[in-house]
């Protein structure tokens, strides 16, 4: 198997935790979809510097967060809370008032600011260690702490405010 | 200890040195304060994980592999037209008399700068030279064992800058003069002949039996006495194996 079918081997079947990540960043599809294709295209351009072995889902995540960070960068402004569109619907319709209560939650996740929605989405959607969250955003493990308290806090009053606490 | 709420997130997610949630354990069991961060933090972690996972939008998968693949070949698009065109240079190169009788005339003047010649076989007996290349699966026309006053001394393979390998006899004579002889077993494109001088040594180059003959002297006048010699040998032999004409 030669470097391209061993890429798409092994970072393929993670674009699924990648969208949607992407899409809880970006809060639109169509953005999710461009960060995606970058990160694929960045990553296969740094295949090389992948160590075989550790854990190229993690990998791949650092990529996708600092694609968006260098977007942000580009456009000379930082992320900012996104409202998600209504589109971004589950694969399978779970009963109605399961539907209501995860709108809230999503809709609740997307008004948080970027900066301690990324760490919550990693910790609680994706569960990343706090080990693994430090090296994809590139901060100390007390900050990923204080941003995953903040996120969670910021996250249940806005949960009371969408009137979606339980 | 006082409360601390980060170390609290800490505490849920498993995240804190052995030590460390001995003692956050202690504490938010006896902290009303922090038992409840503690149970919120984990019901919000609890909903966030089971949210449904995001639907991929159709076609994605298939534009990323779309993507990756152009840019795969991407690099390939000139690789092959620049790859083409040095192949074509090289092929040019390979039949053009003047490249050719250049790199013959560098080797001539590089093998005989050194005190003594770089050959595989060392003797003065140009039937044995020919014996010596035949062995090697090489072809080789006949070659006079004395021609100008310059006698053969050896030979060896000469490798020219395409890569290739081609037999390379040495001839000296009296006073320092010294020919080379080279055969290449392809076409170069020569009309009658080509000569031209380069690095201050003649180079003539002539066909032999569908060989092309490389001859490298510092004299003009060895080099066409030379010529003359292997000319008449190369004839009087072939002429000796022809089949005798049926007379009427």
């Amino acid at each position: 198997m030669d470097r391209e079918d061993r890429f798409e081997a092994d970072a393929l079947p993670h674009m699924r935790s990648l969208f949607g990540t992407a899409y809880r960043m970006t809060g639109n599809r169509h953005d999710a979809e461009d960060l995606v294709q970058e990160t694929y295209l960045r990553a296969y351009r740094g295949f090389d510097r992948f160590e075989p072995g550790t854990d190229i889902r993690a990998w791949l995540f650092t990529i996708l967060y600092r694609t968006r960070t260098d977007a942000f960068r580009r456009k000379g402004r930082s992320p900012r809370t996104v409202e998600l569109a209504d589109e971004g619907g589950p694969a399978v319709p779970p009963p109605q008032d399961a539907l209501s209560a995860e709108g809230d939650l999503s809709r609740a996740l997307s008004r948080i600011p970027e900066t301690f929605r990324a760490a919550v989405v990693l910790r609680d959607v994706e569960e990343f260690s706090y080990d693994e969250i430090a090296r994809i955003l590139g901060i100390p493990i007390g900050t990923v702490m204080s941003r995953i308290h903040r996120g969670r806090g910021l996250l249940r009053q806005a949960l009371t405010g969408a009137g979606g606490a339980q | 200890m006082t409360c601390v709420p980060e170390r609290v997130s800490g505490f849920v997610d498993g995240a804190l040195a052995a030590s460390e949630r001995v003692e956050l354990e202690a504490h938010v069991a006896a902290c009303g304060a922090c038992a409840e961060q503690a149970e919120a933090e984990r019901e919000i972690r609890r909903r966030l994980e089971a949210l449904p996972s995001v639907e991929l939008p159709p076609g994605l998968e298939a534009r990323v592999r779309r993507r990756l693949r152009r840019r795969r070949f991407g690099a390939l698009r000139w690789a092959l037209p620049l790859a083409a065109s040095l192949a074509f240079l090289v092929l040019w190169a390979r039949g053009s008399p003047a490249v050719v009788a250049r790199e013959l005339a560098f080797d001539h003047v590089k093998c005989f700068r050194k005190g003594r010649v770089p050959a595989k076989v060392l003797t003065s007996d140009a039937l044995r030279v020919r014996g010596w290349f035949s062995a090697q699966g090489t072809r080789m026309p006949l070659l006079p064992d004395a021609a100008a006053r310059l006698e053969v001394v050896g030979a060896r393979y000469c490798p020219l800058p395409d890569g290739s390998f081609v037999p390379h006899v040495y001839y000296v004579g009296d006073g320092g003069r010294r020919i080379s002889l080279f055969v290449l077993d392809r076409r170069v494109r020569l009309a009658d002949g080509y000569r031209t001088t380069f690095l201050g040594e003649t180079v003539h180059m002539l066909r032999a039996g569908g060989l092309t003959v490389g001859l490298v002297g510092e004299h003009a006048a060895d080099v066409d006495a030379f010529r003359r010699r292997f000319a008449s040998t190369t004839a009087l032999r072939l002429s000796e194996l022809a089949p005798a004409p049926h007379g009427h």
